[in-house]
């Protein structure tokens, strides 16, 4: 299996660096409303899903004939306030997570020190979870904010 | 690529990983997951984060060489600096670049974690699968993203 994710990480950082979701400016005129590049990306990429999803919710099962698991992710006051924090940080970086390890690849130096950064954030959110958990009414830990 | 054709390439691909695999697309928590090869946190000790790191660490790995590939095949792969109009409009050295970016990192990495979820795991599954919690934090990441891109190049620069 893992050849599996690795295969399509690959293509999906692929298709990710081909397409300028992973590139500064294309990340920059989308905020500005200069280009509709990346949102045409994105609508194309909900609409096709969603109805694939439909599909294969209706049939219920994968490949290999195991019941469709589709976690759901908890509603908290963390996903506007996280998802505010995100957006700065997609301005300033220009990548958002995944275009982060895309651009590493690419060969831009700089996303290295947006990776370090990245997992510096991560690491000090998971260390004050129970801390932000009161102040925030986060979920309970073993539940999370949202697996994605 | 024409934006049509990057984005029905992204649904197919999340589509594969849930039919082939059962795994629902999103590439943030692969930060904790990294985190918790060396970070000991009860956060980061939960069975999601344990199991998640079998399959978010390779597609992690994918993206990286996905990039690599397009570069070697699209002109050659080489270390660059460059970074388009920030270098035109902001323009600091490499070691500016590098404090810009970490700082922009940091954001990314607590923001995502907090928000449960980044562009994939909200923005193409969530809003895919109508979850109201990926369309709020969508609009919220939406929203930082176009007040500090428009502060920084129609403002401060």
């Amino acid at each position: 299996m893992t050849a599996l994710y690795l295969v399509l990480g690959t293509l999906f950082g692929f298709v990710l660096s081909r397409s300028g979701a992973a590139d500064y400016n294309f990340i920059q005129r989308m905020f500005l409303f200069e280009s509709f590049q990346l949102y045409g990306i994105i609508g194309t990429a909900v609409v096709i899903t969603a109805a694939g999803l439909w599909v294969l919710k209706r049939y219920g099962k994968t490949v290999t004939g195991r019941a469709l698991e589709i976690e759901l992710k908890s509603f908290h006051r963390g996903n506007v306030i996280g998802g505010v924090l995100f957006g700065v940080g997609w301005s300033m970086a220009g990548m958002c997570p995944g275009p982060i390890m895309v651009n590493i690849g690419e060969g831009k130096v700089y996303a290295l020190a947006a990776l370090a950064g990245a997992l510096t954030g991560a690491g000090v959110f998971s260390a004050l979870y129970r801390k932000l958990q009161g102040a925030l009414r986060l979920p309970p830990l073993a539940v999370g904010t949202g697996e994605g | 690529m024409h934006w049509a054709a990057a984005g029905a390439a992204i649904a197919a691909i999340t589509l594969l990983l849930l039919f082939l695999a059962n795994r629902r697309l999103g590439i943030s928590t692969g930060f904790e997951d990294i985190c918790s090869l060396v970070l000991q946190v009860p956060y980061l000790r939960r069975p999601a984060v344990l199991s998640g790191r079998r399959w978010r660490l390779p597609l992690l790995a994918g993206l990286v060489i996905g990039g690599w590939l397009s570069a070697v095949t699209g002109g050659g792969w080489a270390p660059t600096w460059d970074l388009g109009l920030f270098d035109q409009v902001i323009g600091l050295g490499p070691s500016g670049k590098l404090a810009w970016m970490f700082v922009g990192g940091a954001f990314i990495g607590f923001g995502t974690r907090l928000g449960g979820g980044c562009t994939s795991g909200h923005g193409i599954f969530g809003l895919s699968n109508l979850e109201m919690p990926s369309l709020v934090t969508t609009v919220c990441f939406m929203a930082g993203g176009i007040v500090t891109t428009q502060l920084i190049y129609r403002v401060l620069f």
